[in-house]
């Protein structure tokens, strides 16, 4: 029962935090300079239907009430619309937070298989060539932008060797869109038995994918390492080191003591990564939630970045929340 | 500046400047790798400082019958899509790259330790200014959680494109880190005898802080400034790479990896890939300075440093140089 009052606690808190993420970025975006109504209709538009679409958008409004409209729109799950795509800014939202959701998950699942391994090896053997070469892998990613490191494996996958499709989005120009169940293509596909759509769709994610895997394995690689490390070096594993128990058991033991600070860097990443994966997503032309705001944003498009702020704010308090339930579960020491 | 290399050489070894020589010397055999990122450190300063007597070209002029030519002995990196010299722009980059880096992270660094050593000194207590601390904390904590790259893109935007305001975006997003950094180790300096001694003794709060808390929590953030200068340099070519930052043709190596872009899908790889390799070598260098200032900064890991390098020393020249630092 307590952990029920616990999460009832937690979801109350998430609501004022969340308000004030949407007050801070509802009063940067209207600082941007750029008359929104005179970029809709464009230079030639007449004094008299500007000032029509200034009213009808309350641009006349005081900032404060402007807020206040948009905090009244939203309780009734209206986010606004997009002058750039002229939809409903959650219509386009809904479909493009799941393909930003769906690159950073696989990434940060690649990255995790990468660093986690790594870090263990490293730990376990810290004099071996592996954990040299570990340890200049991970300072390597740290300084490579992972822009760049797309455009690579762009050049080297799709220019050289042709082996991977053109970096133009999520599926080819010739395949349809799955119906949408959870907005990722792998598994839509997979549930409407779309065969061809899902080749696609893997195929499509494997570069950026790599890319973002490559490059976020070094914290994760780090942060395994030094836990484990320090694991290894305490009491209950050096006793069970002398007692003579496989090695490979207190490895286990010694991970699953350091799960905690694993999984909290994950779920650091997995809230950083949601905004971080911009520039990948600009570079295979991915259409996600980033993308959608950083176009926003370069014009004066409001509501989109207002949308994304608050999607991927409300997602990150989410993880943080679920990470916080695993780690009951995972150390019951916590829980008392 | 002064008084930190003083205090290494106090905390290394009490004698005179020939055998401070000799323990750097020494340092740099056991460290290999530190030695490299000061090289590099050196190297792209001195590259943006020096551009104008080694680049064979002028970095922003385009000559439009030399498009796109691979590298050569004339054009050492080629030339882009408007015939403009690589070498030369790759050259000329850290002037802008750097200048940007280095003074955001020295303004966040500096109002983020003040801050978070005032949050850190007044906090946990009763009055105004322990809420205050608290209110920084919670603003902090809206800042941290905006997507960085976004909350940097919209501050350049709303401020308007220019270098001034680059600076105070990637400033911006930083303090957080230095304001954390700073109030951790306030807080668990704040206890500490000496600073009692102050307080009895009758020094104001004020040069408390100053004089006697900042200096001694001082080395977390040292190691993070070289650290976070890399950063910094992604950030900004990331930024220029969206087209948020630097506007071409201002030798920049994110804006020159944002034009070589398409030409590289084509195949031409040189205008994209030989920034971005300037790029990274550059903030690989930062960290290794990074991981050298935590070690030297820090008095206990410097200490383990100077024992481990006593006993070899005396067993004359160290073989094999260690890499696990």
């Amino acid at each position: 029962m307590s952990i029920f009052a616990y999460i009832g606690r937690r979801l109350l808190l998430i609501l004022p935090q969340i308000v004030g993420i949407v007050l801070v970025s509802f009063m940067l975006v209207k600082t941007i300079p750029g008359d929104p109504a005179v970029l809709m209709l464009g230079p030639t538009a007449n004094p008299e239907s500007l000032a029509a679409l200034r009213k009808e958008m309350g641009l006349n409004e005081s900032i404060p009430m402007q807020f206040w409209i948009y905090l009244k729109n939203l309780s009734k799950g209206d986010l606004g619309t997009s002058w750039q795509t002229t939809r409903p800014v959650l219509e386009d939202l809904l479909t493009r937070f799941p393909a930003t959701l769906e690159l950073v998950s696989f990434g940060l699942l690649t990255a995790i298989l990468i660093g986690l391994p790594l870090g263990l090896v490293s730990a376990f053997r810290p004099r071996s060539w592996l954990a040299r070469v570990a340890d200049f892998y991970s300072l390597a990613t740290g300084s490579l932008p992972d822009f760049w490191l797309a455009l690579v494996l762009i050049y080297v996958f799709y220019t050289l060797l042709g082996v991977a499709p053109a970096p133009l989005g999520r599926l080819d120009m010739a395949i349809l869109p799955p119906t949408q169940i959870t907005g990722f293509y792998t598994l839509d596909s997979l549930f409407a038995g779309d065969w061809e759509a899902f080749k696609a769709s893997v195929s499509h994610l494997v570069l950026p994918v790599l890319a973002l895997g490559l490059i976020n394995a070094g914290p994760i690689f780090k942060m395994t390492q030094s836990t484990v490390e320090r694991m290894l070096q305490s009491d209950f594993s050096r006793y069970e080191m002398l007692c003579g128990m496989p090695h490979g058991l207190v490895l286990r033991h010694a991970l699953r003591n350091s799960l905690p600070s694993i999984l909290t860097i994950i779920s650091v990443l997995y809230g950083f990564l949601i905004g971080g994966a911009v520039l990948i997503e600009i570079v295979f032309s991915w259409g996600g939630a980033g993308q959608y705001a950083v176009q926003g944003v370069l014009n004066s498009d409001l509501y989109p970045v207002l949308g994304f702020v608050l999607f991927s704010a409300i997602f990150s308090l989410f993880v943080y929340l679920i990470v916080d339930l695993i780690y009951f579960a995972i150390d019951p020491r916590l829980s008392h | 500046m002064s008084s930190r290399t003083e205090s290494k050489a106090n905390g290394l070894s009490p004698h005179g400047a020939k055998s401070y020589v000799d323990l750097i010397w020494r340092v740099a055999k056991a460290r290999p790798r530190f030695v490299v990122g000061y090289v590099i450190v050196i190297a792209v300063i001195g590259a943006g400082l020096f551009a104008p007597f080694i680049a064979p070209y002028s970095p922003i002029s385009a000559d439009p019958s030399r498009v796109l030519q691979p590298p050569s002995l004339s054009f050492p990196l080629g030339t882009d899509a408007v015939g403009m010299d690589i070498f030369s722009r790759t050259l000329y980059a850290p002037r802008v790259d750097l200048t940007i880096a280095i003074a955001a992270t020295l303004i966040s660094a500096t109002i983020g330790s003040l801050l978070g050593a005032l949050v850190g000194y007044y906090g946990g207590g009763q009055g105004i200014r322990s809420w205050l601390g608290a209110a920084v904390m919670r603003v902090a904590d809206v800042v941290q959680a905006f997507p960085v790259f976004v909350l940097a893109i919209a501050l350049v935007a709303s401020l308007g494109q220019s270098l001034g305001t680059v600076i105070a975006a990637i400033a911006f997003v930083n303090i957080p880190i230095y304001l954390r950094l700073m109030r951790s180790q306030v807080l668990s300096i704040r206890g500490a005898r000496f600073v009692e001694a102050a307080q009895v003794g009758g020094l104001s709060d004020w040069s408390i802080i100053i004089r006697h808390v900042i200096p001694n929590a001082m080395s977390s953030v040292l190691a993070q400034l070289s650290v976070n200068i890399g950063w910094a340099v992604l950030l900004t070519a990331g930024l220029s790479f969206v087209g948020a930052g630097v506007r071409a043709p201002t030798p920049e190596w994110g804006s020159m990896i944002a034009m070589g872009f398409q030409d590289l899908v084509t195949g031409y790889w040189w205008p994209s890939l030989c920034p971005g390799l300037a790029l990274s070598i550059t903030v690989f260098g930062f960290a290794l300075v990074g991981a050298s200032v935590e070690v030297l900064a820090d008095p206990v890991k410097r200490r383990a440093l100077v024992s481990e390098l006593a006993p070899r020393a005396s067993r004359g020249p160290v073989v094999k140089s260690e890499l696990s630092a």
